[in-house]
């Protein structure tokens, strides 16, 4: 094992100080002279056409300044990848309670607030779909763009996988299990809010700081809709307070908005949410409802699977394609089949809408296969954890793509691991008997795969440079954004380790489109092997240069040199200050800035046939819950919680135990209490009085592990961790509930009814808090 | 146009004095008027605890305090923890467990913790939970602030 200096120690995060301190500025903390207040009209129905919409009262409100509406964009400012079915203001209909309708930027956020009051904005009102079940309907009305392939316009997409004929398979099967599982969506609930911040440059341009997953794709956004050229519009990413998937279309929305009204007024724009206004704009995790057939031999063979689901993407597609897709590669779980269809459709409805969060589609589907193959495991009388032993992915299986798998699979060892830590056998022999009345203990487990990066959802590429300056202070740039997990972090230690220098000398920029490249989104956690990896390049670039100024100094060739901490050593071993020998590289004529990119590896897809290699590599990983259920009150106690992750080397272990512990808590919340419910497309939930998340009391002690299989073309070996901890975790605590009270909760979140009583108790819901919200400061 | 009141209180040690219309909260005074912008908000609603701040000597949520209760006070916030180049203890330690992520609600969080090591410097576990559980956190599952929390008090 090569020893390292910083790659898997203990390392302070690079942004930590300024945190804790209390002086980083995040969006809404900026101020600046002459700076105005933005704030939206927004929707109050959820599918409607705009019949008049006339803002001319709104500039004679005191302080108002501007106002736009979707007019003020070219092409009414429509955007979005890959389908374009976004505005950056509505265009001609509205289809969410709570979409973006015009614009106002005043001396206050009160003058704001009473500029969209003012503006006349006449709806007429259009039906609606609320159940995704019928948004497919022949008559149902038309809420997805419309389309010339004579499809439904509700359809989004088909997502399929096909590996033989499972239907001929299960009727061969001693055991099957034939289930409903049910998702509903889930806030993202980061405590900073959407908010940017646009200031006009002196060339005509805009200068955005935006809280967003990639500064690229907003500036982009902007270029595009205000006919901008790519150097008259930068964009910086301040410290963003959290993500987790949910700030980027919407927040490229308010983006563009500021943009066009700074643009406009010729004055710094800053516009940000109240907590209600981005419960109430914002989009959400999907809801999906899956049909999970799955069946085994007598032996605990587990021989088919049959994946059917529907999932609701709301009003706009945003990144549904892309998540529908990672969630149709998963649906089966980790497991071999003998044959396995998946077949996964999604449409639109006027519920919100639902975009990109951790997890990608991932944490849905495991809800279903999850707690299907435990199921089945119990109808077969064989330990769930032995039966996830007995079929899952190994080293060199095929998977039901027609992907072989070649390397870095711990799935096995992740499975044993939590088995050990948890004490899994005695705990679930002891639970299996109890005699208490009231209170019921339980124990489950999941297993998990997770394609890192991309995959086929998209080109994957990243940049990095990095840079010696005079002082000798070397400064690095990524395009991917850190809007929690560390990667910053991450980019520091691997440049110091390539350099062999101090990881204090090591600085990091903000991302900001006009020192870095672009590197695509921080999205699918594939900031350590991506950003990473170019990191990784950039740095070896520079310390050939270093490397050659260093032979030169001391009459070597470069194989024959030796490092004593930053010191260069040749044969006659005096070492020479590493500032020396940049010295030395600058009177060479040497370049000591550099840059590098790593594309990841070939992969394909091919979606009608559902087969291919759908991404280069897997993140694996077990999950082990224990309950302990009252059954007076269906209150769920969740008292220990055991998690092994495969992520490959682990390179900054401080922030790896960190994603484990923050996803392990927001799947907790996922399956007991987050239902971001929208009744007749009014969100009940506006705040996080009524919308609950974990809070200190609620998490249980959390011991996570890694389990490090070395991956080829990872940095160090190294695959990726943000997302995958909160994949299994509903399903985890969902299959140990079941123990502990012999029933199952299909449908999330397991809250006191559905655990108590089965069922989900009638609730009347009301449109009155979100059109009150609307309206408020 | 509403009538502002002028409140009188200490922020940090200090005296200050601001002209603020009746309804305004400490945490839009302590933000707005004075610049101190580590005091953050996440709800505006009291159910967060971004926004903590100690107020005579107790752990507030400072969006839920008006202008008029706050006359008189006597205020610190995330600015008064530790000095110009020192951190306070508390601080270090969340720096040292890596209890840091995006850090938004580290601020309300630290409050929280001086607040409650003022009051009892040796707490359990459970106490440190409970003092807390007004924080939201949604990145970090919480773990490395409860540790945090009773190292710092444990070490000294
Ligand atoms: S902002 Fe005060 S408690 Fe959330
Ligand atoms: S660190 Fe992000 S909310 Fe606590």
């Amino acid at each position: 094992m090569t020893d390292y200096r910083y790659i898997g120690k203990p390392i302070d995060r690079v942004d930590a100080l300024e945190k804790v301190r209390g002086t980083a500025r995040f969006v809404g903390d900026y101020h600046l002279p002459g700076m105005l207040y933005a704030r939206c009209l927004r929707s109050e129905l959820p599918h409607a056409r705009i019949v008049k919409l006339d803002v001319t009262p709104a500039l004679q409100v005191p302080g108002v300044v501007a106002v736009i509406t979707s007019d003020d964009f070219i092409d009414h400012g429509r955007f979005g990848f890959p389908i374009s079915d976004l505005f950056m203001l509505a265009y001609e209909k509205v289809r969410y309670v709570g979409e973006g309708i015009a614009c106002v930027a005043a001396e206050t956020p009160e003058a704001a607030l009473a500029g969209t009051k003012a503006i006349l904005c006449e709806l007429e009102e259009l039906p609606a779909i609320f159940d995704m079940e019928h948004a497919l309907d022949p008559n149902a009305p038309q809420i997805g763009p419309a389309r010339e392939d004579g499809k439904h316009p509700n359809f989004l997409g088909h997502f399929p996988v096909y590996d033989g004929d499972p239907e001929a398979v299960l009727v061969d099967c001693d055991a099957v299990i034939d289930q409903n599982y049910e998702t509903v969506m889930q806030e993202h609930a980061y405590i900073e809010t959407e908010g940017s911040l646009a200031i006009p440059t002196v060339e005509g341009g805009v200068l955005a700081y935006v809280s967003c997953q990639s500064p690229f794709i907003a500036r982009g956004h902007i270029m595009r809709t205000l006919g901008l050229g790519e150097t008259a519009a930068r964009v910086i990413n301040p410290p963003v307070g959290g993500s987790f998937g949910g700030k980027d279309d919407l927040n490229y929305m308010t983006a563009g908005q500021v943009a066009c009204l700074a643009l406009k007024t010729k004055r710094p724009v800053r516009m940000t949410f109240s907590r209600e206004e981005s419960m109430i704009a914002s989009y959400k995790r999907g809801a999906m409802r899956m049909r999970v057939r799955v069946g085994a031999d007598k032996a605990g063979k587990l021989r088919a699977c049959h994946f059917k689901a529907t999932y609701d993407s709301g009003a706009y597609s945003s990144q549904s394609p892309f998540t529908s897709w990672r969630a149709s590669i998963h649906a089966m779980g980790p497991y071999r089949y003998d044959a396995c269809t998946v077949d996964l459709t999604t449409v639109y409805t006027n519920n919100g809408f639902a975009g990109a969060f951790r997890g990608f589609g991932n944490p849905e589907v495991y809800a279903g296969i999850e707690q299907a193959i435990d199921e089945l495991a119990e109808k077969l009388g064989i330990d769930p954890l032995d039966f996830r032993l007995q079929n899952c992915l190994r080293l060199g299986d095929t998977t039901p793509h027609g992907q072989t798998l070649t390397e870095s699979v711990g799935l096995s060892d992740c499975l044993l691991a939590v088995r050990k830590a948890s004490d899994w056998e005695r705990k679930r022999a002891a639970y299996a008997h109890q005699s208490d009345p009231d209170r019921r203990r339980g124990i489950g487990v999941t297993a998990l795969f997770h394609g890192t990066s991309l995959g086929a959802e998209g080109t994957d590429e990243a940049t990095g440079t990095i840079e010696i300056h005079q002082d000798n202070r070397v400064t690095l740039t990524s395009g991917l954004t850190d809007y929690g997990p560390g990667s910053r972090t991450v980019y520091c230690m691997i440049a110091a380790e390539m350099l062999g220098v101090d990881i204090q000398r090591i600085n990091i920029h903000l991302p900001d489109t006009n020192l870095a490249k672009d590197s695509g989104p921080t999205v699918a956690s594939r900031s350590t092997m991506l950003g990473g990896n170019a990191t990784r390049i950039a740095a070896l670039n520079l310390r050939q240069n270093l490397d050659y100024a260093a032979a030169d100094l001391l009459g070597c060739e470069v194989f024959q040199l030796q490092r004593a901490g930053e010191s260069y050593l040749g044969p006659s071993e005096e070492p020479v200050p590493w500032e020396v020998v940049v010295e030395h590289a600058r009177r060479m004529g040497l370049v000591l800035s550099t840059f590098g990119r790593w594309s990841a590896p070939k992969i394909h897809w091919d979606e009608e046939a559902g087969r291919g290699v759908p991404y280069f590599a897997y993140h694996f990983g077990a999950q082990i819950a224990e309950v302990e259920v009252d059954l007076r009150t269906g209150l769920t106690d969740v008292l220990n919680y055991y998690a092994a992750h495969d992520a490959g080397k682990v390179i900054f272990p401080q922030g790896a135990y960190g994603q484990i512990y923050g996803g392990v808590a927001q799947g907790l919340g996922y399956a007991l209490y987050e239902d971001v419910d929208y009744m007749d497309g009014y969100l009940q939930s506006i705040n996080f009085d009524t919308y609950l998340i974990p809070t200190s009391v609620d998490v249980p002690e959390i011991n996570g592990s890694f389990v490090e299989t070395h991956y080829s073309q990872g940095p160090f070996g190294a695959k990726n961790i943000a997302e995958p901890a909160m994949v299994p975790v509903a399903p985890t605590i969902l299959n140990a509930i079941a123990q502990a009270t012999g029933r199952r909760v299909r449908k999330l979140p397991a809250n006191l009814e559905r655990v108590l009583l089965g069922e989900t108790l009638h609730k009347k819901g009301s449109p009155v808090s979100c059109k009150v919200a609307l309206k408020s400061v | 146009m509403t009538k502002e009141w002028q409140v009188r209180f200490r922020v940090n040690g200090n005296s200050v004095m601001v002209s603020v219309p009746p309804m305004t909260s400490l945490a839009e005074i302590l933000r707005q008027q004075l610049g101190l912008t580590g005091t953050k908000i996440g709800c505006n609603n009291g159910e967060c605890g971004a926004c903590t701040v100690i107020m005579n000597g107790k752990a507030v949520a400072s969006c839920l305090v008006l202008a008029p209760q706050v006359a008189g006070a006597d205020i610190r916030t995330i600015e008064g923890v530790g000095g110009d180049k020192a951190l306070h203890p508390i601080q270090q330690a969340f720096l040292d467990e890596g209890a840091v992520q995006c850090g938004y609600c580290t601020p309300g969080m630290v409050m929280s913790a001086v607040a409650l090591l003022e009051e009892n410097p040796n707490p359990g576990e459970a106490e440190v939970k409970d003092a807390i559980s007004g924080n939201l956190c949604r990145c970090t599952g919480y773990q490395k602030i409860i540790r945090a929390i009773r190292h710092y008090a444990a070490g000294r």
